[in-house]
């Protein structure tokens, strides 16, 4: 998995020299991860993988309460995080710092080698390219579906009402939805929802997708149309980040287990080796209680 | 009993003519102040500090100050001050603007804090600059949630826009007034402006229940 990360990022390997220095320092930090991707450091002399997300001893609080602790990561381009952990570990703080939804009170964040905690980052422009699938869905409520997908796309991007009509038609088809393009969202049942607010998302055309508990909020026999949806999304080159507690789910479509818990992310591992062998206390406890 | 509605048989259109100011003014101090009303709202909302300040002490002084004081000092120190001849007219839509404006900004206010955090969380996610999302998203939420509060702003205005026949605008009540002194009969005239004004309030109560009924289409 590693390598063709590192084969797939050479054209873009003077994005990643720009990050050349924050990459010693992010190094040093995340020595206290349990890493099992060593591979990716004893390459960095030639080719580094192709970073889209990097986060740099990530902190934040509200108030007195840390709830992110320090965490540090890289998420290469294309590749698919489950986020995992016990309730209240900071799982959706972690994501919502990462289009700054979160404000974080310490670290860095890069998105494609930008700095989005810069003052000077246009952070707007950056939210363009980032996705985000809530747990409540969130659709606009006095728009039809279709409205509510062509939005932003006309708005923001300024495409043609013709160009964005298409796209979100292809996007409801995608999805399944093609029938209540002209339904308003109260229509809808929660899995036709959280569906129609994935294609809206997917609408802008973005870089990297955030689900921040995507299927929580559904009536269990909706669960596996939503996750169908988002595992046909996973490695079409889109980076993706799902904050979620399906763990069967997590196991099949994850290239790599973000396990956090407490605000630290402590353990970072491919599917298959985290659910079989973790290798902390707390992970071996969470994985007792939901496998 | 004393008591002739022959004595409004070559008043009455005369009265029924005032029913033209009266709207007339209800409808542009309900603009008015329902422009100035959202300005006001987004201010107390705002970031910066002198904004929320201004907005503030704007809906302080309004609501703790009589209307009728107001449109007084508007009109007669107008022209004192500025050297400007204001008309009656101007004057009194700019008065019950600004001051129904301090009443909506609270209104409105409400309403966008009332609207889901997701829907601002959702544009905000999208890329969605602040200016476009609250003109497209939060602000339709908003007023279609105040919507019943706006309609009872209007009716107040529109009962309350007798006050302007102290100022001389020829409105139902200020006709009423005429007609009495002309034909020293008080109940006929009163009673007869008094109807013109609850069918106006019924006919704008239904208008408002089309408009939220239309509203309501996406629920």
């Amino acid at each position: 998995m590693t390598d063709e990360r590192i084969g797939a990022k050479d054209g873009k390997s003077e994005m990643t020299g720009m990050n050349g220095g924050h990459a010693e320092t992010g190094g040093g930090i995340s020595a206290g991860v349990a890493e099992t991707q060593a591979a990716s450091g004893g390459n960095a002399g030639n080719a580094k993988p192709d970073v889209m997300i990097r986060v740099e001893n990530l902190q934040k609080s509200f108030g007195k309460l840390n709830v992110l602790k320090g965490i540090t990561t890289d998420v290469a381009r294309g590749e698919v995080v489950a986020v995992i952990g016990p309730s209240g570990s900071g799982k959706s703080t972690f994501l919502r710092c990462l289009n700054r939804l979160e404000e974080p009170t310490g670290g860095h964040v890069w998105i494609d080698g930008i700095d989005i905690l810069d003052r000077r980052t246009d952070i707007t422009r950056v939210r363009q390219r980032i996705g985000m699938v809530f747990q409540h869905f969130h659709l606009f409520p006095h728009m039809t579906v279709f409205d509510n997908i062509c939005y932003a796309p006309v708005k923001v991007k300024g495409w043609s009402r013709e160009q964005a009509g298409a796209k979100a038609m292809d996007l409801l088809t995608r999805v399944g939805l093609a029938d209540k393009a002209n339904e308003y969202p109260s229509r809808l049942s929660g899995g036709q929802k959280q569906r129609a607010a994935i294609a809206r998302s997917l609408a802008m055309e973005p870089e990297i997708m955030l689900f921040d508990e995507p299927t929580s909020a559904l009536d269990p026999e909706m669960v596996k149309e939503v996750l169908e949806v988002i595992r046909g999304l996973a490695h079409t080159g889109i980076t993706m980040l799902i904050v979620t507690h399906e763990m069967k789910f997590a196991r099949e479509a994850a290239d790599t287990v973000y396990f956090l818990d407490n605000g630290l992310l402590l353990e970072k591992a491919p599917p298959d080796k985290f659910f079989t062998s973790p290798q902390t206390e707390r992970a071996k406890q969470f994985l007792d209680k939901v496998l | 009993m004393n008591l002739d509605f022959g004595v409004l048989a070559d008043k009455w259109q005369y009265l029924l003519g005032g029913a033209y100011y009266t709207l007339l003014f209800t409808f542009v101090s309900a603009l008015f102040g329902f422009a100035l009303g959202t300005i006001l709202s987004l201010f107390k909302i705002s970031g910066i500090a002198p904004l929320r300040w201004f907005a503030t002490a704007y809906t302080s002084v309004f609501r703790g100050t009589p209307l009728l004081l107001q449109l007084a000092i508007i009109y007669y120190a107008t022209p004192q001050l500025l050297n400007y001849k204001i008309s009656p007219l101007l004057a009194a839509g700019l008065a019950f603007g600004l001051n129904s404006a301090a009443y909506l900004s609270e209104t409105i206010r409400a309403g966008i804090m009332a609207v889901d955090k997701g829907q601002r969380e959702a544009a905000i996610a999208l890329g969605v600059p602040y200016r476009m999302m609250m003109k497209d998203i939060i602000l339709p939420q908003a007023f279609k949630n105040i919507l019943p509060a706006v309609v009872n702003e209007c009716i107040a205005l529109l009962k309350e826009s007798s006050l302007v026949s102290v100022i001389g605008v020829a409105d139902l009540m200020r006709r009423a007034n005429i007609v009495s002194a002309d034909t020293f009969r008080f109940f006929e005239p009163l009673i007869f402006v008094g109807a013109i004004y609850y069918v106006l309030v019924l006919l704008l109560t239904a208008l408002a229940n089309r408009l939220e009924r239309r509203l309501r289409r996406s629920d």
